[in-house]
C-alpha cells in the first residue's frame, strides 16, 4: 500500500498531466471551454428553481430547492466519476497497450479531473447558498465528507473500469444501476421519509448507502439549522464513511490485481 | 561483454487462451458451459525463451509473422506480463512499439510530447531542455501547437521518433519502425541509431528489413513460433532464417494426391558417395531412392521425377517409362533408384517431386508434388538455371 502511494508520487508528473488532460478534452471544440463548470450548475439551479415553482412539488418544505440543489450537484460528481469509469482504461488502450506506467494514475487522473470540476461548480453553489440566505456550520466538517465520497468515487472508478475490460456488460448493468442508486438515496426526497421505512431501532441501516451519509454530511454543513429533515446521531453517517473507504479498498486489491492483464484483453 | 546483462530473460513464456470474438456474460457462460466438452486452445505467443541483452549492445530481433517478435518486446516494455518465468532490466527504457503510441489526437504536438516524457518518468523541467532538440529533429517547428489529428501521417511519425529517442533512454526498443517515413527521414532514424551505438546504449530493434539490421545489430535472435532458433552472429542467423522462410515457401508448392494404389513411403537422397544428404555439388551426382508400398499387385507401374527451382517452375521431369525401364509388376515394399550425375542446375534451392502412375497415364496412384526439398551449390559463373556444357574457341 506504502509503495503504492510512493509510486503515485514518483510519477506524478503524469498524473497532473493526465488530469490536465481530462480537464481540457470535455471542454474541446466548445467555445466557452471552462466556464461550462460554472455555468451549468447555474443552468441547473435555474431550471430545478422554475419547474419547482410551476409543478408546487415542494410544497410544506421550506427551502426545498436549495436542499435539492445540493443533492444533485453532489450526485453529479458520483455519476460523472461512475460514467467515466467506464472509458478510462478501455478508452485509453493505446496507452495500456503500448506503454509501461502505474496503470492506478488513469483511474485516480479521472477521477481527480471530477473532483476539480466539482469544487468549480462549489463556487456557484456557494454564492447561490449564500444569497438565499443559508449560513454554513462545523465547515471544517466539508473537508470529512468531501474526502468519503472521492474515496468512493476512486473505489467504484477502480472497480468499474476493471470490470469494464474483462466485461463490456458493466455499461448496461451501471447505466440500471446507478438510477436505481439515485431513487435509494435521500436526494429529491428528504431522510426522514426514507427512515420512515424502517423500523426506529434499525435506522442506521439505511447508512450502509454510502451516499446517504454523505448527503446528510453536506447538507448538515451547508444549510445547518434551515435544514428541512430529521437530525440522526453522529455514528449514522459514520457507517456511510467507512463503507466509502471499504469501497476504496477493495476497489485498489481488484484493480492491482487484475491490471497485468489489460495489455492482453485490450 | 563482461558486465551485467541490462536485459535478462529467463525461461519467459506467453500463453493466450483462444476465445473467438468478443467477451460477453453470454459468452463467459457459454464458454464455462463448454469447457466440459471441449479444451480451451491454446496459443504460445513465446515458449520457454531465455537470452540476455549486455551494455551497449545492439540485438536485432527477426523472424516471420507471428514468431513472437512484437510480444516479447511488449513483455519487455511492461504492457503485457508473462504466463511463466522472469525478466529483468535494469536501466530507463523507450519503447518504440508503435510510433507516437499514446498520442492523443486532440492535443496539439507540445502536449503530447510532453504527456510522453511523463509517461517516460520524466520531469516537466527534463522535457523542457529536451523540447527545442524533439521540435527540431521532428522538423515541426510551425505545426508543433496544432492537434496532432491534423498531422499527416509521416509528421505524426516524426514526432513520435523524436520524443522516444530524444528522451534519452538507456535502453531503445523499436519494433518495425525503420520502415516508416520518406527515404531522408529513414536516414535521420539510421543515423541516430548509429550514434545510440557509439554512445554505448542498449538497443533492441525488430526489423524485416534483413540488410539493415544485418547492418546495425551485433547479435541477432531469430524467433520462429514462439521459439529461439538461434541467436548469434547476424549474417550466419539470417542465413538460417533464409533457409526457414525457403522451407516455408516450400510448403506453399507442396501437394499430395493419387489413388494410392502404389504408395511412395519414403524418398532417401544420396551424393555421388552414398553418403545421404540434401545438399549436391553442381556438376556431382544425385541418388535417389524411391520407397513404395503396393497393397496388391499392380502391373506395368510407372516412376517419375521432377525438378522444379523455389518458384514452382520446372527445370526438368522424366521417366521410367521414357528411360526405357519397364516394370513388370509391383507387390508389397520395395524401392527403385533414380540415378543422376553431372547436375547441371545452377546454384540454389529446389523442389524434387515423385509420382507413381499406370502405364497409360490414366490413374495417378501417388504423386508427392514439390516436397523434397535439395539444395545446389555450385563453384561455376553460368547465368540461367541449368549448366549447358559449351565451350568457346577462336575463329581463325
Amino acid at each position: 500500500m506504502l509503495k503504492l502511494v510512493s509510486e503515485i508520487w514518483r510519477r506524478r508528473e503524469l498524473l497532473w498531466i493526465l488530469v490536465g488532460r481530462n480537464l481540457k478534452l470535455r471542454y474541446k471544440h466548445s467555445v466557452l471551454g471552462f466556464f461550462w463548470s460554472l455555468l451549468s450548475p447555474l443552468l441547473l439551479i435555474l431550471i430545478y428553481a422554475t419547474f419547482a415553482a410551476i409543478l408546487k412539488f415542494n410544497v410544506g418544505r421550506p427551502n426545498y430547492l436549495q436542499f435539492l440543489v445540493i443533492g444533485i450537484v453532489i450526485w453529479q460528481f458520483l455519476s460523472m466519476c461512475l460514467n467515466d469509469s467506464l472509458n478510462t482504461i478501455l478508452g485509453s488502450a493505446n496507452l495500456v497497450k503500448k506503454t509501461a506506467f502505474p496503470r492506478i494514475i488513469l483511474p485516480l487522473s479521472m477521477v481527480l479531473a471530477n473532483l476539480a470540476n466539482f469544487l468549480l461548480t462549489w463556487i456557484v453553489l456557494f454564492l447561490y447558498l449564500l444569497f438565499s440566505g443559508m449560513h454554513f456550520q462545523h465547515i471544517e466538517f466539508l473537508a470529512v465528507v468531501l474526502l468519503a465520497q472521492t474515496a468512493l468515487c476512486l473505489g467504484l472508478a477502480l472497480f468499474l473500469s476493471t470490470c469494464n475490460v474483462f466485461f463490456r456488460d458493466t455499461e448496461h448493468i451501471l447505466g440500471v444501476g446507478t438510477l436505481a442508486w439515485f431513487f435509494m438515496t435521500p436526494i429529491f426526497y428528504p431522510l426522514k421519509d426514507q427512515l420512515a421505512f424502517l423500523p426506529d431501532r434499525l435506522e442506521w441501516l439505511a447508512f450502509f448507502n454510502p451516499m446517504t451519509g454523505v448527503m446528510w454530511g453536506y447538507r448538515t454543513v451547508l444549510m445547518a439549522d434551515k435544514i428541512p429533515d430529521v437530525s440522526v446521531p453522529l455514528w449514522f453517517p459514520s457507517i456511510s464513511a467507512a463503507v466509502c473507504f471499504v469501497v476504496l479498498g477493495i476497489g485498489l486489491v481488484v484493480f492491482q490485481k487484475l491490471q497485468s492483464r489489460f495489455g492482453d484483453e485490450l | 561483454m563482461s558486465e551485467h546483462p541490462v536485459i535478462e530473460v529467463d525461461h519467459v513464456s506467453k500463453h493466450y487462451r483462444l476465445t473467438g470474438g468478443a467477451r460477453s456474460l453470454k459468452a463467459m457462460a457459454l464458454e464455462m458451459l463448454r469447457r466440459k466438452t471441449s479444451g480451451v486452445k491454446i496459443l504460445r505467443a513465446l515458449d520457454d525463451v531465455s537470452f540476455s541483452v549486455f551494455p551497449g549492445e545492439t540485438l536485432g530481433i527477426i523472424g516471420s509473422n507471428g514468431a513472437g517478435k512484437s510480444t516479447l518486446l511488449s513483455l519487455l516494455t511492461g504492457t503485457i506480463q508473462p504466463t511463466g518465468g522472469k525478466i529483468q532490466t535494469r536501466g530507463q527504457m523507450s519503447s518504440l512499439l508503435e510510433l507516437g503510441a499514446g498520442f492523443h489526437p486532440d492535443l496539439s504536438g507540445r502536449e503530447n510530447v510532453f504527456l510522453y516524457g511523463a509517461i517516460m518518468g520524466l520531469s516537466r523541467k527534463q522535457m523542457q531542455e529536451r523540447f527545442d532538440a524533439i521540435v527540431a529533429f521532428a522538423g515541426l517547428q510551425e505545426f508543433i501547437d496544432q492537434p496532432v489529428k491534423h498531422y499527416s501521417s509521416g509528421m505524426y511519425v516524426r514526432l513520435g521518433f523524436a520524443v522516444a529517442v530524444e528522451v534519452d533512454p538507456q535502453i531503445l526498443l523499436i519494433d518495425e519502425v525503420l520502415a516508416v517515413g520518406d527515404s531522408a527521414f529513414q536516414k535521420k532514424c539510421l543515423d541516430k541509431m548509429q550514434e545510440f551505438r557509439t554512445q554505448h546504449k542498449t538497443m533492441l530493434i525488430i526489423s524485416h528489413d534483413l540488410q539493415t539490421i544485418q547492418k546495425v545489430s551485433d547479435r541477432i535472435l531469430l524467433l520462429d513460433q514462439g521459439k529461439i532458433i538461434g541467436l548469434g552472429e547476424p549474417e550466419a542467423m539470417v542465413e538460417t532464417y533464409g533457409g526457414l522462410n525457403r522451407k516455408r515457401h516450400a510448403e506453399i508448392f507442396q501437394r499430395e494426391w493419387g489413388t494410392g494404389r502404389v504408395r511412395i513411403t519414403g524418398v532417401e537422397f544420396q551424393n555421388g558417395d552414398g553418403i545421404e544428404t540434401d545438399k549436391f555439388m553442381w556438376g556431382g551426382a544425385l541418388n535417389a531412392i524411391v520407397h513404395y508400398r503396393a497393397e496388391e499387385r499392380i502391373e506395368q507401374p510407372v516412376f517419375g521425377f521432377s525438378i522444379a527451382d523455389n518458384h514452382g517452375r520446372v527445370v526438368h521431369g522424366s521417366n521410367t517409362q521414357i528411360e526405357g525401364l519397364s516394370i513388370p509388376f509391383v507387390e508389397g515394399e520395395g524401392a527403385v533408384r533414380l540415378h543422376l550425375n553431372d547436375l547441371p542446375m545452377a546454384q540454389g534451392h529446389y523442389l524434387f517431386s515423385f509420382s507413381s502412375h499406370s502405364e497409360d497415364h490414366k490413374e495417378n496412384y501417388h504423386r508427392m508434388d514439390n516436397c523434397f526439398p535439395i539444395v545446389i551449390e555450385c563453384s561455376k559463373e553460368f547465368e540461367g538455371y541449368a549448366y549447358m556444357p559449351s565451350s568457346w574457341s577462336i575463329e581463325s
